[in-house]
């Protein structure tokens, strides 16, 4: 079932909204893209639109924070990163309670092309103190943990894809901020995924079944605090760790998994995702598939990397 | 000069000969904006010092309300001493500062709390001058004015010195006033002193429907 993350993201808030009358909502003009005006029209009260200002609107969230409120900022990934040192200096700095929604993350935004897809966010929330960072792989789970982190006290960049959302989770599945979640087992491979990725990984575990190797699948919806634990048990098991992300390879869920594995249970990890900016496309399949990220594409790469792993280990000492 | 407090001029002297004069001058021009607003300010009033870079004159104000002692002061920006810009946790201060132009923000944010709750209380920013080259300053300005936040009242310290020199030689602010009323705020040039800045301050109680600035004025 493919459901939308949007759609998701807009309706839980007015579900959050409703019983929790401290949370406000602020804009910067995409409401109908991020579907906060669902929250608007629910509750107009407390909704802001400050227009295309996403440095005021962190700002303005900040005062919200102060005062005592809850206020979730949302915009375009690529468009909330110009507001990064906003981030950094009064949200981070002072661990103000404002919780920052993300949409059209990744190659989502499939047809506007390079400068509306956002590769880099995970990176840049990830590096900043007192800010969690979270990664829903479906509509489920992005209900999930939207109410984890307004319960939760603090910063928080959730971040979120446009529509395509295949089903992960089953309803009732626990989904808890911080717990990375044992999607599959494996004793040869673990892949550690987050995001729509997360779908793509358990299709490519289900294919190398048919060649004889087994691959587990852990789903690091929170990319920080990161589930260190639960990530060296089960990298403890196998040789290999591949880490897939819609975003660059550089800093992000692969940067996070190799900084902790390198200090704690040494493991080769191969990290797949983006190198670079993305580009226009008139479908999001096609645009995974030309970087890499199909589950053809993934599936071949880790054929590749296991035939080699000896050649490659070797040649590397 | 401009009828300072000497006895507070001299505290934030002796205080900054260890760090080479730190924005003496960005402290001293603010000393009265500051004395004006925490003397005219009631318990549901915030204050946000947007200029942080100006914590110097904020500490001597707070050493002059006795919240602050002279050990205090002679610690500044030493590395278990006060911070060298203003910090969340200080007395009175809301927010951290030190990176220009977001102070604003952060007023109207409260202040759309304060409307939204029904609370009470008139929300303080302290600008600089320069600062007002940062576009989310006006950003702000928009905002501020669109939502006819009447509790919002910015003082510019318009002591006509940025960084890199004269304000308006590195970016010229004028016709300053003029920018802020085409923006929709009520606008007020005054004299940099503090009983001139409190009568104004009082005045502006009475208007109602937009936000207020002030530009303080320095003269040499």
């Amino acid at each position: 079932m493919i459901e939308s993350f949007r759609e998701s993201f807009g309706r839980t808030l007015v579900e959050i909204g409703r019983k929790n009358k401290d949370v406000i909502v602020v804009d910067a003009d995409v409401k109908n893209s991020t579907k906060t005006v669902y929250f608007e029209n629910q509750f107009p009260d407390r909704f802001i639109q400050v227009g295309i200002s996403e440095q005021d609107m962190i700002g303005t969230a900040a005062g919200l924070a102060i005062a005592g409120k809850i206020p979730i900022v949302s915009a375009f990934a690529a468009f909330l990163m110009r507001a990064w040192e906003q981030i950094r200096n009064t949200i981070a700095r002072d661990n103000l309670n404002v919780k920052i929604v993300a949409t059209h993350s990744g190659f989502s935004d499939f047809l506007d092309g390079s400068s509306h897809q956002c590769l880099e966010d995970i990176a840049l929330m990830r590096v900043l103190p007192n800010m969690k960072v979270v990664v829903p792989a479906d509509a489920y789970a992005t209900r999930a943990l939207l109410y984890e982190i307004v319960e939760d006290h603090g910063p928080a960049y959730m971040r979120l894809g446009r529509d395509f959302a295949p089903r992960v989770y089953e309803d009732g599945d626990e989904i808890k901020l911080g717990k990375a979640n044992i999607l599959r087992d494996g004793s040869d491979i673990l892949f550690v995924a987050s995001g729509v990725m997360v779908s793509v990984a358990l299709e490519v575990a289900e294919n190398l079944k048919g060649v004889g190797i087994d691959a587990g699948v852990l789903d690091m919806h929170t990319v920080k605090p990161l589930d260190e634990r639960t990530l060296i048990n089960l990298a403890r098991k196998v040789n290999l760790v591949i880490t897939l992300e819609e975003h660059t390879i550089f800093g992000g869920l692969g940067g996070a998994v190799a900084e902790a594995l390198s200090e704690k249970m040494p493991r080769r990890v191969i990290r797949i995702g983006s190198t670079t900016f993305g580009r226009s496309s008139r479908d999001y399949l096609s645009l995974l598939d030309r970087y890499g990220l199909s589950v053809n594409k993934v599936y071949s790469k880790v054929l590749e990397v296991v035939k080699n792993e000896d050649d490659e280990v070797l040649e590397g000492v | 000069m401009m009828g300072l407090n000497e006895v507070l001029l001299t505290k934030l002297k002796d205080m900054l000969r260890p760090v080479n004069g730190f924005h003496m001058h960005s402290s001293l021009t603010c000393l009265s904006i500051l004395q004006a607003v925490l003397e005219v300010k009631r318990s549901d009033d915030v204050v946000i010092l947007s200029k942080g870079h100006s914590a110097p004159a904020f500490y001597v104000m707070l050493w002059k309300l006795g919240l602050l002692r002279d050990e205090d002061l002679e610690k500044f920006a030493d590395i278990d001493g006060l911070p060298s810009h203003v910090t969340r946790g200080l007395p009175f201060i809301e927010v951290s500062s030190g990176s220009l132009g977001q102070g604003l923000s952060v007023a109207n944010g409260i202040a759309m709390a304060k409307r939204i709750d029904g609370k009470s209380g008139r929300v303080f920013v302290i600008l600089g001058d320069g600062e007002l080259d940062e576009g989310q300053i006006w950003e702000a300005a928009m905002t501020a004015s669109h939502y006819g936040l009447d509790n919002v009242i910015a003082i510019v310290d318009r002591n006509y010195g940025q960084l890199s020199g004269n304000t308006e030689r590195i970016m010229s602010k004028e016709p300053l006033a003029d920018k802020w009323k085409a923006f929709g705020w009520k606008v007020r040039e005054v004299k940099n002193e503090v009983e001139s800045l409190k009568e104004v301050i009082n005045e502006l109680d009475g208007v109602k429907g937009k936000p207020k600035v002030i530009i303080a004025k320095w003269s040499y």
